[in-house]
């Protein structure tokens, strides 16, 4: 199977970053794949959960679903643990199945997947 | 140069328009060089860098990028751009013709073509090396 590692460095909502990533994503996941996405910077909000209507309310989809989805054909999710401490946000308030990792992990993780890699 | 019965392709995103930020620029001069060298080239647009496909654009003062991607296509590269996103800034109607989507555009540069975000998916099997340029 091959790999792909897709960064996401943009929050959801204000940016179509986030959910482009997570498409394509689910596309290379669903044809068999191993894919990572690793959250960094702004994009650590993506991995959120509890987002509240965000369809309703500003006609743009949840990423907490788009990530549930991807847990669940065995996508792996990662988040950055030094941008989540530097916005305030806790290990448990991220989507349950979203791994915090340190840098020197996620670096090791761009090293492994060098080849096929995208950033959003 | 890379001989042709080892051509090894390059598979590059654009994520970003043009001329807001240099990231298409960046990206036609990679591949312009990559094709130079030897390699087959593959691209795909997506998001706002649909904008890259289209006709007539003629910048003062700025790289011109249409010029730069019709110069690939005629090299050899690949150009496949996302389908919905064409479709929601207008570019292609999309709809089902004769059993087919209907890609027909005057807006749209000669040889560039559309696939799902599955074509895409397909791109970067193949792909030996991925770019990715304008997500971050």
């Amino acid at each position: 199977m091959s790999n792909l590692l897709i960064e996401i460095v943009h929050s959801p909502f204000g940016h179509e970053n986030a959910y482009a990533g997570l498409f394509v994503a689910m596309a290379w996941a669903s044809m068999g794949n191993d894919v990572t996405v690793v959250l960094r910077e702004e994009g650590v909000h993506t991995g959120r959960k509890g987002q509240v209507n965000p369809f309703e309310n500003i006609n743009l989809p949840p990423t907490e679903k788009q990530v549930n989805e991807l847990l669940e054909v065995g996508g792996r999710v990662v988040a950055d643990r030094q941008a989540l401490q530097m916005r305030g946000i806790r290990a448990e308030e991220l989507i349950n199945g979203v791994a915090v990792l340190d840098v020197s992990e996620i670096r090791g993780l761009m090293v492994e997947c060098g080849e096929k890699f995208l950033s959003f | 140069m890379v001989e042709s019965s080892k051509k090894k392709t390059v598979t590059m995103m654009l994520f970003s328009p043009p001329f807001g930020n240099q990231y298409a620029d960046h990206l036609c001069r990679v591949a312009e060089r990559a094709l130079d060298k030897g390699y087959a080239v593959e691209i795909f647009l997506y998001g706002d860098a649909v904008h890259a496909q289209m006709t007539e654009q003629n910048p003062k003062l700025f790289f011109p990028v249409g010029e730069a991607v019709k110069r690939l296509i005629e090299k050899g590269a690949v150009v496949k751009s996302c389908e919905i996103c064409s479709i929601a800034r207008g570019y292609i109607k999309g709809e089902l013709k004769d059993g087919k989507k209907d890609y027909s555009s005057t807006k749209v540069i000669n040889g560039v073509n559309f696939c799902s975000i599955y074509g895409f998916v397909d791109m970067l099997s193949r792909a030996d090396r991925v770019l990715s340029f304008g997500g971050a």
